[in-house]
């Protein structure tokens, strides 16, 4: 599957894909704080970790969801929440060991990278290249697997 | 009428278990027998759908061609016994199944404590979907309920009912609320904002008797102190699992159906999982029951993995609790309990997460558990995996959100 895949080496810490996010979602917001997508500093490893959903192959997400919420897209094979169906339980973000999925107080509801219907709007904004949307290479597919794994032991 | 897989139970652990079998294998037949008729729905969302925040048809979690596209044979009836030699069970006393492999996943029921007037009219529990159904024309504005018992699940009826409006008393006999989610300090803030809520919270309450006035209200007896007045009664003090049907079977039960990390029990070929099993924890218990709906997800899982033959143990079930109540987030996992010895790393509440605790044993984070608020979830999240893998970390409790990514990242071991 194609999903946003992140070079942290070229991150310049700018934060757009941050904002182009926030907006996306709320069509009137940049604040990053609504994002589905977070840039985590890390100063003394002088490194910058964009970070948004993995779409997990096995998406423990998407297990434990006890109201049905999450599915897996069949277009672009994103892990998605119907908001309509979530109950704001919040044991989707016991379970992502990545901080990957957020949630709007206001509403009460969880929510997280839908890759923008397979135009994702971090992609385009990302001034460095350091975020693409392609197809997995193999060594992000073992990364997911190996992530994956940890989230709980799998058949594969 | 035989099949390949037979699973008795239509929730969290049967329909983990039915759907990992599809997944891995397409011939297979796979047979789901639930006493409970209709879809499959969630125990979950009743609070949920009770105060007003799912519609009620949400209660449902798979649609209605489910059993159908997966290709799953569905059975509505109870289960009434086991015949482990001939490889077959009964339902309704009345026809049988045979099966190659069995999954016991009959989760469990409300205990009814011994008092007298629990059995009538107007006195409910919690539990399934026709608990709701028989609720939901109560939850009216203006309505007292008394609830009895302040577990998990007794703390959501009664938010439930206070979202709703009603006039809510909690009744509990012991000396603090929630002992299985929360810490003794974590039950002391919880308690204080659920009293702020109006909700008249009595702990160290012995209920004497429930009984019905001619106007068809209740007066609570309680011990020592005037009764309290109610329209209806929702009953929540705990829960035991359903094993009744396997009486006359070879099958061990101690509390829950005993299984090992296959989830398999005593008797080659027969599994259970979820809220009927005592299985292996993390911590390296043999048989501990959690009755928590992700340990059903995983326990449904992987005893499918094994009844298929793949010979993959589980790597033991951790326990983990969060829910959304009287505007806070109440969250626990592991081992946070104040006796346990544990070094404990309070998250100073400057951090803005309300009142968080860490526990660690010898470098080894071992549990938490919040009250306080949603963004303590995704350390949370973070902190499961280092949980349960038991590995020696250096952490700054201080800057615990940003060591765990970096842990997460492999910026740090
Ligand atoms: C109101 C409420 C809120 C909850 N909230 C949470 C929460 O926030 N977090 C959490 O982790 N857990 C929560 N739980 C607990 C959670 O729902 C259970 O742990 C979970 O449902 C267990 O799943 P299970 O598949 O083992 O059993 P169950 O969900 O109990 O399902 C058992 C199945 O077996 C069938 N069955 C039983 N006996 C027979 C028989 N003799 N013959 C045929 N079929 C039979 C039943 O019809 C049912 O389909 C809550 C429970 C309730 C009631
Ligand atoms: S577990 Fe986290 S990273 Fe994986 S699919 Fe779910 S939200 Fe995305
Ligand atoms: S918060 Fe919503 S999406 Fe997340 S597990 Fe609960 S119901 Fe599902």
């Amino acid at each position: 599957m194609k999903t946003v895949t992140i070079d942290r080496d070229k991150c310049v810490g700018c934060r757009n894909c941050e904002m182009a996010c926030a907006y996306a979602r709320t069509q009137e917001t940049c604040e990053s704080s609504v994002s589905n997508i977070r840039v985590n500093h890390y100063i003394e490893q002088r490194t910058l970790m964009p970070m948004t959903c993995l779409h997990c192959e096995e998406a423990w997400c998407m297990s434990v969801c006890p109201a049905g919420a999450i599915t897996r897209n069949a277009d672009t094979q994103a892990v998605v929440i119907d908001a309509n169906r979530c109950a704001g339980c919040k044991m989707c973000m016991l379970a992502c060991p990545f901080g990957n999925i957020h949630f709007d107080n206001e509403r009460q509801v969880s929510h997280k990278c839908d890759l923008c219907d397979g135009d994702p709007k971090c992609v385009g904004h990302c001034i460095a290249g350091a975020l693409k949307y392609q197809e997995m290479n193999d060594l992000a597919a073992a990364k997911r697997s190996k992530y994956d794994q940890m989230v709980i032991a799998t058949a594969h | 009428m035989k099949t390949d897989v037979l699973i008795i139970g239509n929730s969290a652990a049967g329909l983990s278990a039915a759907e990992t079998i599809r997944k891995h294998d397409k011939t297979k037949s796979v047979t789901i027998v639930s006493s409970e008729g209709g879809n499959a729905y969630s125990r979950v969302l009743l609070p949920y759908i009770l105060r007003g925040k799912l519609k009620e048809e949400n209660v449902f979690i798979r649609d209605n061609n489910y059993y159908q596209s997966n290709d799953f044979d569905y059975i509505e009836g109870k289960v009434t016994s086991i015949n482990n030699k001939e490889k077959n069970i009964t339902i309704d006393n009345n026809y049988s199944v045979n099966y190659e492999s069995l999954l016991i996943a009959t989760g469990s029921s409300p205990i009814k404590p011994p008092i007298p007037g629990i059995d009538q009219d107007g006195v409910y529990h919690m539990w399934t979907k026709s608990d709701m159904e028989a609720l939901i024309p109560h939850f009216q504005s203006g309505k007292r309920v008394a609830v009895i018992g302040s577990g998990f699940v007794s703390l959501q009826a009664a938010w439930a009912a206070v979202s709703k409006g009603l006039q809510v008393t909690v009744i509990e006999l012991a000396n603090r609320i929630m002992p299985s989610v929360i810490d003794n300090k974590g039950a002391e803030i919880l308690s204080e904002k659920i009293r702020s809520f109006d909700v008249d919270l009595r702990t160290e309450t012995m209920t004497n008797a429930i009984e019905k006035q001619p106007d068809g209200s209740f007066l609570i007896q309680l011990k020592g102190q005037e009764p309290v007045a109610a329209d209806f009664v929702i009953v929540g003090t705990g829960v035991r699992p359903n094993t009744g049907f396997l009486a006359g079977s070879d099958i061990t039960v101690d509390r829950g159906i005993c299984v090992d990390e296959f989830m398999q029990t005593n008797v080659e070929g027969i599994y259970a999982a979820g809220d009927v099993a005592a299985g292996p924890t993390s911590f390296g218990d043999p048989h501990q029951i959690h009755a928590l709906w992700p340990t059903a997800i995983e326990m449904g899982k992987f005893a499918a993995l094994n009844m298929l033959g793949k010979k993959i143990p589980y790597e033991g079930s951790l326990n983990m609790n969060v829910t959304q109540m009287y505007d806070l987030t109440v969250a626990s996992m592991g081992n946070f309990a104040d006796e346990s010895g544990d070094e404990v790393h309070l998250i100073p509440e400057s951090q803005g997460m309300g009142y968080m605790k860490v526990c660690s044993r010898e470098h080894r984070i071992v549990g938490a558990c919040l009250v306080g608020k949603t963004s303590a979830m995704i350390i949370f999240g973070m902190l499961r995996p280092v949980i349960r893998q038991h590995k020696q970390v250096t952490v700054d409790y201080m800057n615990l959100e940003r060591d765990l990514q970096k842990l997460t990242y492999g910026l740090m071991h």
